[in-house]
């Protein structure tokens, strides 16, 4: 296997113990915020239910409400467009783009165009593509990948921020105050807003009966983008339908709460109609949905409304960095999402959990992701990801935990070595990881099944 | 039309699984208070000014925003006239927006803006500072009961605002004023 | 009631005193538990790690091992968990659907089975709770975080019953260890690295004895805590409810 793991790069992230601990704090403060907003809201479980229903039922008749939201569309005077893959989508932006002769895009936040990586294919043709939110541009500025779903730039420090104004925005040296800096990107941002051409955004949700696309953000970037700009281009994965507006009053009531505890996003803004005179497009993404539709143990991970919860709990994510998994979207939602799209490259995202169920238990649309993360563990194997070695070991493992007595046996062996053998082997790291933070157990002088046959004898009750 | 819209539907139709329900639209009741409205805006950066009479509009926001220079708005004497055809560069330099709310929801503090009231789309995010007018019996509890009175669509374009323009991009701090309005008041009558 | 005793293949060669215990709690309260010798594993550590195609075979042993039971006692909620939930992959057999019914964990055994509420008994120390994970959220042993701030269940309640006791307030109430498994060496940095955290998280809230259902958490933390040479003893919570000295 060619491909690092999470593993290796994991170790990397928690070398640096005290950054280690100020990450875990400032995702553990996110997912307390969270806590908070959930309680206060009685039905909130019967919400996720709601949620979970919602979508599945919507799943159940995509093709249905792929084409209802299509023909409202239409009827609204929004050009839609369809794409296989990432290519195709990347190709209908350019298109678009470039009938209208524009060089200046500005994109509010979008994990689908990241999952397209359609910024590096619009600059490759000689366009000016400027991420707008400020958590995006902060590292777009770095040339560095997201970090986080909702949080992009949450791996980084004020200190980082005021080393990339400094460089890129010409901010005073030294400058860390959250606010100052905060007002400089507001400046310089808004010079691009102003003068932006293209406006691209994601889509939260796209309603079907109505055929409106809403997108959710607290700056207010996707609004001033698209509403100053001639052209709004949305792309939108194929999950991203409900039904009815109504059934916004669920989703809009969970994201936020889940996301960050705000009652709500700053702006909830509804697409339907361009304003007179302007375009509004619509591309309708599949690249490897309807694959992943098509299996019964992972489709239920085309629920995910992208809140990033489950990042913010998943006590590994908090100790291991978005960065580690090497995936646009990270954490416990990444990694039973990256292998439907490449198997051996992200062999080890499954593993990279404890199976712990935090995750699934803070869902908002209740996506079982434990259980799909243990699922993609079995795929993993069978498909001889694990390395030989271990399958091997597995094997033996298998016959001998199925046979009383090799497994006394192996018992005994075991706790025997431990007893005779030095604590400096015992504990010896490059053969022993246990070692690396932890004492082995002392070794007992008899094993309970020992000292049970020897009691007397036993009534067999 | 396309071969991917095709093959796309097909895949959808083939790999989908078998029908499941649709939850009835719900609605958990719940608190639509003035009281319960104020408080939340509050905690998200949002005030709320209550007028004792709606004719006191152009008075209160005189006193709020002494400084505002170019003031947009259809609810009281403009500065600065705004409509559908105004450039951006006029745009750029709006101070103040009062607009008006269609009703507010008591759970989140959000306001709903359909386009008829916003003059122009980018004028309730590009204007400096906002300021919404809410007559206080349009409140409704819950996202359920706003959506509910939205029976004809959210309209060409449509927004709930929550609070002023905000970010926490940079380590968690909140800091008010991202892109978007700076401030967000409702005057309540 | 036929009852047998499960003892998890860690606590069988390195915590006896923990399978010892168990009998002996049971035998007070009027439960004779029979120690089926040719019992061996429950599989997990095979099927976590991707491999449960090769844990069937140890699955059926089980089956076979403890199907003429009423109730299979465990004292550890993760193989109970296991059990109920992953062994659907065997042909759904009366034998297998009853086995997977029956295994129970030892403390909800004692609380829902018995119907016992409160245990006799004084422990005049400041002690930790750790439930497993999936204790915690794969049996519902305890309220979880993710949805409720009250603090309750099971195990939390009967320690709270004996005398002198005191139970820690934790910064982080039901956060992993980080044990996990094969994890606890597939992601050896990881893995010690939260251990440490909630290690430190029980330190700093004043825990003497750190204790729980699942002894495969404790191993881990028990571990650390000895590595680190800290002040706390860990124990299986079966330990201190059969009156430990
Ligand atoms: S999987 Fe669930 S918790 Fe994670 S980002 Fe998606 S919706 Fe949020």
């Amino acid at each position: 296997m060619s491909y690092r793991t999470h593993a290796s790069r994991a170790e990397a992230f928690v070398l640096d113990h005290e950054r280690t601990s100020w990450h875990d704090e400032t995702l553990w403060f996110v997912r307390q915020k969270r806590d908070k907003a959930v309680y206060a809201v009685p039905e909130f479980q019967e919400l996720r239910n709601l949620a979970s229903a919602i979508k599945d039922h919507t799943l159940s008749q995509l093709d249905f409400y792929l084409e209802q939201f299509e023909a409202a569309a239409l009827a609204n005077g929004v050009r839609v467009h369809w794409a296989a893959d990432a290519a195709e989508h990347n190709a209908i932006v350019l298109d678009i783009i470039r009938a209208r002769g524009a060089t200046r895009v500005v994109k509010s936040k979008s994990m689908l165009t990241e999952e397209c990586h359609l910024n590096p294919y619009l600059i490759e043709h000689g366009l000016e593509v400027i991420d707008t939110d400020l958590g995006e541009r902060i590292i777009q500025l770095r040339d560095e990948p997201p970090s986080h779903l909702v949080l992009p730039a949450i791996h980084l420090k004020k200190e980082d921020v005021g080393e990339t104004f400094f460089k890129h925005l010409g901010t005073a040296e030294g400058l860390t105050d959250p606010q100052q800096l905060t007002e400089a990107a507001r400046q310089h941002l808004r010079a691009k807003f102003l003068a932006g051409e293209v406006a691209l955004t994601g889509v939260n949700f796209a309603i079907a009966e109505t055929g409106s696309v809403v997108v959710c953000t607290n700056e207010g970037n996707a609004d001033l983008g698209v509403n100053l700009a001639p052209v709004h281009i949305a792309s939108m994965g194929i999950e991203k339908l409900i039904p009815r507006l109504q059934d916004l009053g669920v989703f809009t009531r969970l994201l936020a709460r889940s996301a960050t505890g705000q009652p709500v996003t700053t702006y909830t803004a509804h697409y339907t109609r361009p304003a007179e005179g302007r375009e509004m497009h619509v591309i309708i993404v599949d690249n490897g949905r309807t694959k992943q539709l098509g299996r019964p143990d992972f489709r239920a991970s085309l629920k995910c409304i992208r809140c990033g919860a489950c990042m913010n709990t998943c006590p590994v994510y908090r100790r291991s960095g978005g960065h580690s998994y090497d995936f646009t979207v990270p954490g416990p939602i990444g990694s039973i999402l990256s292998p439907n799209i490449d198997l051996k490259k992200h062999s080890t995202l499954p593993f990279a959990s404890t199976l712990c169920g935090s995750c699934t238990d803070v869902c908002p649309v209740k996506i079982d992701i434990h259980t799909q993360l243990y699922k993609w563990r079995q795929i993993v194997a069978e498909a001889n990801g694990l390395l030989v070695a271990k399958k091997l070991g597995m094997q033996f493992m298998g016959r001998l935990l199925a046979s009383p007595a090799a497994f006394k046996l192996s018992g005994q062996l075991a706790r025997r070595g431990l007893r005779l053998l030095p604590h400096a082997l015992s504990h010896n790291q490059a053969v022993n990881a246990w070692a690396i933070a932890r004492e082995l157990p002392e070794p007992p002088k008899q094993s309970f099944r020992d000292w049970y046959a020897q009691q007397a004898p036993t009534p067999s009750a | 039309m396309s071969s991917s819209r095709e093959r796309i539907l097909a895949a959808a139709r083939a790999n989908k699984p078998a029908l499941m329900s649709l939850p009835p639209p719900s609605d958990f009741g719940g608190d639509a208070s003035l009281a319960r409205f104020s408080e939340v805006l509050a905690s998200i950066g949002g005030t709320v000014v209550r007028l004792a009479a709606r004719s006191e509009l152009a008075a209160t926001v005189q006193q709020l925003f002494p400084a505002a220079r170019l003031v947009a708005s259809a609810l009281l004497t403009p500065t600065l006239v705004v409509d559908q055809q105004t450039p951006t560069d006029v745009l750029a330099d709006v101070d103040l927006a009062v607009l008006a709310g269609e009703f507010g929801v008591a759970e989140n503090g959000a306001v709903w803006l359909p386009e008829a009231q916003m003059l122009h789309r980018a004028l309730p995010t590009v204007t400096q500072h906002l300021a919404l007018v809410l007559d206080q019996r349009q409140l409704v509890a819950t996202m359920h009961q706003a959506y509910a009175r939205l029976p004809a669509g959210p309209g060409g374009y449509g927004l709930f605002i929550a609070g002023p323009s905000k970010t926490a991009d940079i380590e968690q701090s909140l800091v008010i004023g991202a892109h978007g309005a700076r401030s967000l008041v409702v005057l309540v009558y | 009631m036929k009852v047998a005793l499960f003892v998890p293949c860690y606590v069988d060669q390195f915590y006896p005193q923990v399978g010892i215990a168990t009998l002996q709690l049971l035998g007070k309260l009027g439960i004779t538990a029979a120690y089926p010798p040719g019992q061996t594993c429950c599989g997990q550590p095979l099927a976590n790690s991707g491999c449960e195609r090769d844990a069937l075979p140890i699955y059926r042993h089980f089956v076979e091992t403890f199907q003429d039971y009423d109730a299979v006692v465990v004292p550890s909620g993760s193989c109970v968990y296991h059990v109920r939930k992953h062994f659907d992959k065997l042909e759904q057999t009366p034998a297998v659907q009853r086995v997977r019914a029956n295994t129970v964990d030892l403390i909800d055994f004692i609380v829902d089975k018995l119907g016992i509420t409160t245990l006799p008994g004084a422990y005049p120390h400041k002690v930790g709770l750790h439930l497993s994970c999936h204790g915690q959220r794969g049996l519902h042993q305890a309220n979880e975080s993710e949805v409720t701030p009250v603090r309750d269940g099971h195990l939390r309640r009967l320690l709270a019953g004996l005398d002198g006791i005191e139970l820690t307030e934790l910064d982080r109430n039901d956060e992993c260890c980080g044990f996990g498994g094969t994890f606890c060496v597939s992601e050896a940095a990881i893995s010690g690295r939260m251990g440490h955290d909630r290690v430190q998280d029980h330190l700093r809230n004043g825990t003497q004895v750190l204790t729980g259902g699942d002894m495969s958490c404790l191993m881990h933390l028990q571990g650390i805590v000895r590595r680190q040479k800290l002040p706390m003893k860990v124990l299986h919570a079966v330990e201190i409810l059969n009156g430990i000295s």
